[in-house]
């Protein structure tokens, strides 16, 4: 076990390290550098080979390679291109809006599609094709749906049309219930799209088990279908809707980039749109590089889970 | 060699030959393929047909007729420069379509040459393909382009190349499982054994038996690109306007979402219904494909 982490650990480091050098020199590919993009033809030929020393853009390639590497070693993301605040300030300053919405995601996509899928499941088991077909399909159509449509629908209707919530106002943690009441449809959202993944995830898996000898037994033995189907079945169907938890992660980043963008919330996704918008390319080239690596850590701890868990995987 | 073409009975579970006349019949009576069919084609024949169609053209502004809701006149309604939205719709059905496509067809060739190599020749070629396949997946999808996108500008043909680059780690991965799979068949040491080239065996042994597992993967490719092309222009860093893309009548819409529903949500509903079918079809072919799943 231990020489496996360690062999994984060093498979994330190769990685990271690769992630990190492809965004470096692919945002050295852009035609022109970042100064006279910023700068525009307002600046001189002298005036802007000045600023290109004092960021370090005269050195040769090599050389600020290894300088990037060397403050990303010490966590220095540098300062935004624009308004001069250093990055990690602005990326931990929208870091909670955007944990708070993917936290709230995972809790409500489990909450629903897990006794949605064990349902289906357990329907299919029973032969009644008909819910578990039902229950397959809107599963589909949701899983679809692109995320900035179901969005602008939502807002039309509970926002603006009913009023539940709020569309606009200020988001900080100091104020939990209006923080609750502005993630409520982003997190409804971005969960129609999770809930579908996972739902069709926990019927197969649970389906799967319905079939073993191990519940039959359990059945013989006089446990009640709930009992059977809760803590037989779904409990050894487990470790796939882990891994699949753990694996969505990725589309449940892009997702609130998305969101953060229609309802002006400010997490790091709006950092990453608004860097884009304003060319500001230190920040798009930083934020790209911190999603990478929480998306390559969350999967490097759910394939630990899963080994962890899973006492027949090899290693 | 006519002998050794001859398949065995384990790989001609996933051949399927698409000019025979039996699997063209096969294909279209599967359910699932009716269904996408009778989706995609009537809105393909309406975004082929449009400029022949009594509707305005999808830049042609009226100024008698802005911010309409739909009506007989325009199914669609308008936008705030009385332009169509149906025209504009169709219009972006025709990008989106070029875009899934383009993505479909570029990483589905790349994928193919370059996983079929990886898994056939394996050492070397196959650490270093899978060490930069790694990299590339690394990458939440739509975040990869976006980052693609800011260095390589909007447009047209940045936003095929940088979907299309996101999609590639993943053909390669599935080419090479493909690849390593059918490697160790029967056949293929039947082959050898009569002194079968290197070539010979992956031109005519082992990639023909790829391509429909590859194709069940590029119809929902085509799909997923139609989302993320729709998505980033909707973010305004896809393909720009005036061009109608699908993306871009969603985002003008939304700063009247509450004076004009019909500008975002009926455009957007047409993306999900060709999302649909498209993966309806991927759905069919596989069921067709592979008799385990046939009832």
């Amino acid at each position: 076990m231990l020489t496996y982490s360690f062999k994984r650990l060093v498979q994330l480091f190769v990685t990271v390290l690769g992630v990190v050098t492809l965004v470096f020199f692919t945002m050295r590919l852009i035609p022109g550098d970042p100064i006279s993009a910023m700068a525009g033809d307002n600046l001189s030929g002298a005036a802007l080979d000045q600023m290109r020393g004092q960021m370090g853009l005269n050195d040769p390639l090599p050389v600020q390679y290894l300088t990037y590497l060397g403050r990303l070693a010490v966590l220095d993301f540098g300062t935004t291109v624009t308004t001069k605040l250093p990055i990690v300030g602005l990326i931990l300053g929208a870091l909670p809006v955007t944990v708070s919405i993917a936290l709230g995601t995972i809790f409500l996509t489990v909450l629903i599609s897990i006794p949605l899928g064990t349902l289906a499941a357990y329907m299919a088991h029973k032969g009644n094709r008909m819910l578990d077909n039902i229950i397959t399909g809107v599963a589909m159509v949701l899983d679809l749906m692109p995320p900035f449509w179901t969005s602008l629908v939502c807002l039309l209707i509970f926002s603006l049309t009913l009023g539940w919530f709020p569309a606009s106002g200020t988001v900080s943690l100091d104020d939990p219930a209006m923080l609750l009441r502005r993630i409520a449809l982003p997190v409804l959202v971005l969960s129609m799209a999770q809930i579908a993944t996972l739902a069709r995830i926990t019927r197969t898996s649970v389906l799967e088990v319905l079939n073993e000898d191990y519940v039959r037994t359990a059945r013989s033995m006089g446990w009640s279908e709930l009992h059977v189907l809760f803590r037989h079945a779904l409990k050894n169907a487990a470790l796939p809707i882990v891994t699949v938890i753990g694996l969505s992660f990725g589309n449940l980043l892009n997702g609130t980039v998305i969101v953060e963008f229609i309802f002006t919330l400010p997490g790091i996704g709006n950092l990453l749109v608004g860097g884009m918008n304003s060319r500001d390319y230190q920040m798009v080239q930083t934020l790209i590089v911190f999603y990478a690596m929480i998306f390559v850590a969350i999967n490097f701890t759910t394939d630990l889970i899963y080994r962890v868990f899973d006492p027949r995987v090899q290693f | 060699m006519a002998l050794i073409s001859i398949p065995l009975p384990a790989h001609r579970s996933i051949q399927f030959n698409f000019s025979s006349l039996n699997g063209t019949i096969r294909l279209l009576s599967n359910r699932r393929v009716q269904l996408a069919l009778m989706i995609l084609v009537p809105i393909l024949l309406l975004t082929v047909f449009r400029p022949f169609l009594p509707i305005p053209g999808p830049l042609e502004t009226n100024l008698r007729a802005m911010t309409k809701p739909p009506s007989f006149v325009h199914l669609f309604g308008t936008d705030r420069m009385g332009r169509d939205i149906l025209s504009r719709t169709l219009a972006g059905v025709q990008i989106s379509m070029f875009v899934g496509f383009a993505v479909a067809l570029l990483s589905l060739t790349v994928g193919l040459v370059m996983g079929t190599l990886a898994g056939f020749f394996g050492g070397v070629i196959d650490r270093v393909m899978m060490t930069i396949t790694d990299i590339f997946l690394a990458f939440p999808s739509l975040l990869l382009a976006i980052g693609l996108v800011s260095v390589m500008g909007t447009g047209m043909l940045p936003v095929v190349l940088a979907i299309s680059l996101s999609d590639v780690p993943r053909f390669i991965r599935l080419q090479r499982s493909l690849v390593l799979s059918l490697r160790s068949r029967a056949y293929i040491d039947a082959a050898r054994t009569v002194k079968a080239s290197q070539m010979w065996l992956m031109t005519r042994h082992i990639v023909p038996n790829t391509l429909a597992p590859l194709l069940v993967a590029a119809s929902i490719a085509a799909a997923n690109a139609i989302l993320v092309e729709a998505g980033l222009s909707f973010l305004g860093l896809g393909i720009m306007p005036p061009a109608p893309s699908l993306g871009n009548l969603i985002r003008d819409g939304q700063t009247y979402l509450e004076q004009a529903w019909w500008i975002s949500t009926l455009p957007g509903a047409v993306i999900l219904l060709i999302a649909i079918s498209l993966h309806f079809l991927s759905d069919g072919i596989r069921q067709v494909l592979d008799p385990r799943s046939r009832k």
